[in-house]
């Protein structure tokens, strides 16, 4: 590939894909056509669009954003049905009307959903019902809905009638303007009508009335469609069975090739991803790739699989491979400095370079080999340090941004290697052993902690020479035995 | 001859063609103006010298101990390749010869990586000598001979580990060969830690650190000494204060 970093996006193919010709009407003809229409229209109306709303009153008891999340779980159904899928409070609507000759009605299309729309409340752990209406306006089918007739209304003819016997409940107006209405003697949506549009305007806004003139197919209604989340995922059959991993990467990179380029069209990056890799009568094999920073590039992606491959013992030869993507990220490139020596940007860059690296020792160690270390506020000496592994770092996130650690530091020397057990050290003849026998430089440096619990900290630490040339950092026990011990070197 | 001293002024490099080429070069009367061997021997680029010790450029890092500059090929550590530290026992001051380069390289955006230390590094030691943790990096004790190797390789070729040190046992010459043409081509300084010497080592360059006992010599002291450099006819020594750096830190 000529772009490795995959900073370009392609095109997305649009739905009116290749040729995009001008085609020129006979302008004679024109006037004719266009009367022909109306003469038509006249006797057989232009069928108007169907509008079918699901709306599920068990969701009006989660904070909005929690609606959000479950609508667009269960917006998933809808797209076997319809292509025109817009979120409402609590409902959804599609279009029917395109789509009711192919399945057969709108009673197979009511029984289609049915099934998988209450499988997903399930799995939300949601009660299982929803209600549901059809008619010619978006915000009419809501109002049906709502009000739990599950009716049907086809003919825009019958909208207004079917409509004004509702209760002037489904309209979700506030309690102020409810209690108003109530007040007016007004029960249902045909009393309403009765009553003049400019004083109503007046008295409840030009979102009352929208509404109403929405429902009637008086009033324009754009509606927003859903969008389904991206989801890559390809399988490569191999037409003869493989032994060595070697021989798949070539297979590799071709499928990571045809992911990148999705990545690219839809300008995402992929973070999470799964390869496995299937075996004849054997559960197949997971190599479960996350990546510290998301990416597109495939040849570091195929960089990484190839050093989770050479760690890879596989049990039998594969027979077919498969990507699937578990998480995707919006790309983000990183910006070129104006100025050849903007630090800033150059920084960046190399981090994105150590990422790679960090991700590819990753790989091939596993995450719990490879550390940062880190300062804590803390007396006790071996609690004053922390190891915190490759794991642990990803989940705080940026791990190393510490900085104000700085000001705790002891002001006393400490060694640069620390024993991770205290060598208790021989005392004979008043002299202390390591290997060879010690003398003491410095000290002692007093640490009493931890008093409030089992494990008392009391000790003198002293700085000490060996004979042969090893500087210590040995402590004595101030109560029980008190033993000395050797702590550390001053490598 | 007017070209002939022209070009001896000027540079090195057409002299050399001209040496051969011209007819004039054994002219008595040119005599008086040519320079000295010693000039021309400094001044020609083409010409590499067996023994560094010559003065013939700056070309290392500095050490941050004028006394092991002196005695070091380049007058400081080498900018790549592999470099072995020898120290009988651990706590010799191995680690402090090397605490002004890692605050360079951490100053310049670089990591460390530290593979397999024989002991916990200890966080507030460095932080105490100037060096932030953040950009340290431990791979495990535990880890595999086979996978400390290839993660040493791996970092000497990526450029942004300014300094990998590994603490290994011996190790065959392909390997250090290996781990040699890595850190030229990322351009990285890799320092192997290890106990003992061998003369067969084939490393670029091999150094001594030993301390003294308490009765020879004080608890800053330390003595180094170079066993093997490219550049360097014999293995010279020298004596070392350390420490000093942690002073000038926290004053």
């Amino acid at each position: 590939m000529k772009d490795p970093n995959g900073t370009s996006q392609l095109p997305l193919p649009s739905p009116f894909s290749g040729k995009a010709e001008v085609i020129k009407l006979p302008l004679r003809d024109r006037p004719s056509l266009a009367l022909k229409n109306k003469v038509g229209k006249a006797h057989s109306k232009k069928p108007t669009s169907l509008w079918y709303a699901v709306y599920f009153p068990q969701l009006a008891e989660l904070s909005e954003s929690q609606q959000d999340e479950q609508l667009n779980v269960l917006a998933a159904p809808l797209e076997n049905i319809s292509d025109t899928v817009s979120f409402h409070p609590q409902a959804l609507i599609c279009e029917i009307r395109s789509s009711l000759k192919y399945f057969g009605g709108i009673e197979a299309i009511h029984n289609k959903l049915k099934g998988p729309l209450a499988e997903q409340l399930k799995q939300l752990a949601l009660p299982e019902y929803f209600l549901y209406a059809a008619c010619p306006t978006v915000t009419g089918s809501l109002l049906l809905a709502r009000s739990g007739h599950n009716g049907l209304i086809y003919q825009q003819d019958n909208l207004r009638s079917a409509l004004g016997k509702l209760s002037t409940d489904v309209l979700n107006l506030n309690k102020e303007q409810n209690r108003r209405l109530y007040n007016m003697g007004i029960r249902h949506l045909r009393d309403i009508w009765r009553l003049p549009t400019s004083d109503l305007y007046k008295r409840f806004g030009s979102d009352f009335i929208n509404l109403l003139n929405r429902a009637l197919n008086l009033a324009p209604e754009p509606t927003r469609n859903y969008v389904p989340p991206p989801a890559f995922s390809t399988t490569y059959d191999l037409p003869y069975e493989i032994d060595s991993l070697d021989r798949l990467l070539p297979v590799a990179d071709e499928m990571l090739e045809q992911l990148s380029e999705f990545l690219q069209r839809r300008d995402l990056c992929t973070s999470h991803l799964l390869f496995s890799l299937k075996h004849e009568k054997r559960s197949s094999t997971v190599i479960n790739m996350s990546l510290r920073q998301p990416s597109r590039s495939s040849e570091h992606l195929l960089m990484l699989l190839g050093t989770h491959f050479s760690n890879l013992t596989i049990p039998a030869p594969v027979i077919a491979a498969k990507i699937k993507v578990k998480k995707f990220d919006a790309f983000m490139t990183h910006s070129e400095s104006l100025l050849s020596e903007d630090k800033s940007a150059k920084k960046q860059y190399s981090d994105n370079n150590l990422n790679q690296f960090m991700e590819q020792l990753k790989a091939k160690l596993g995450g719990h080999f490879i550390n940062s270390i880190k300062t804590i506020a803390e007396h006790c000496p071996e609690y004053a340090t922390q190891q915190m592994t490759y794991e642990k770092m990803e989940k705080i996130g940026k791990p190393y941004r510490v900085g104000q650690e700085l000001k705790k530091i002891p002001i006393s020397p400490r060694p640069l290697f620390l024993l991770e057990k205290p060598e208790q050290l021989v005392l004979r003849n008043g002299k202390l052993y390591h290997r060879k026998s010690i003398e003491i430089i410095s000290g002692p440096e007093r640490i009493e902690t931890y008093w409030w619990s089992d494990a008392d900290i009391r000790r003198d630490y002293y700085v000490a020479l060996e004979q042969n040339g090893s500087r210590l950092w040995i402590y004595r026990e101030r109560s029980g035995k008190k033993n000395w011990y050797l702590h550390g070197y001053f490598a | 001859m007017k070209p002939y001293s022209e070009s001896s002024a000027k540079a090195p490099e057409p002299l050399f063609n001209k040496a051969y080429s011209h007819a004039d070069v054994g002219n008595q009367d040119n005599l008086a103006d040519s320079p000295s061997i010693e000039e021309l021997l400094n001044h020609n680029a083409n010409l590499w010298r067996g023994c560094d010790m010559a003065g013939q450029g700056i070309h290392g890092r500095s050490t941050g101990y004028p006394q092991l500059d002196s005695i070091l090929p380049g007058r400081g550590w080498p900018q790549k390749g592999l470099i072995e530290i020898i120290s009988p026992q651990w706590g010799m001051g191995e680690l402090q010869l090397l605490i002004p380069l890692m605050r360079s390289v951490i100053e310049q955006g670089h990591w460390i990586l530290w593979i397999s230390p024989p002991h916990l590094l200890y966080a507030p030691a460095l932080v105490q000598v100037g060096i932030s943790t953040d950009q340290v990096l431990v791979v495990n004790l535990e880890t595999s001979c086979k996978d400390a190797l290839w993660s040493m390789e791996k970092a000497l070729q990526t450029n942004n580990c300014g300094l990998v040190l590994a603490w290994q046992t011996w190790l065959p010459g392909k390997v250090l060969r290996r781990l040699q043409l890595a850190a030229e081509t990322g351009k990285t300084l890799g320092v192997l830690f290890k106990n003992r010497d061998s003369k067969y080592s084939q490393s670029k360059m091999r150094l001594q650190v030993k301390g003294f006992s308490p009765q020879t010599g004080s608890f800053n002291k330390a003595e180094v000494t170079i066993i093997k450099a490219r550049g360097n006819f014999q293995p010279l020594t020298t004596q070392l204060e350390l420490y000093r750096h942690h002073s000038q830190h926290t004053a």
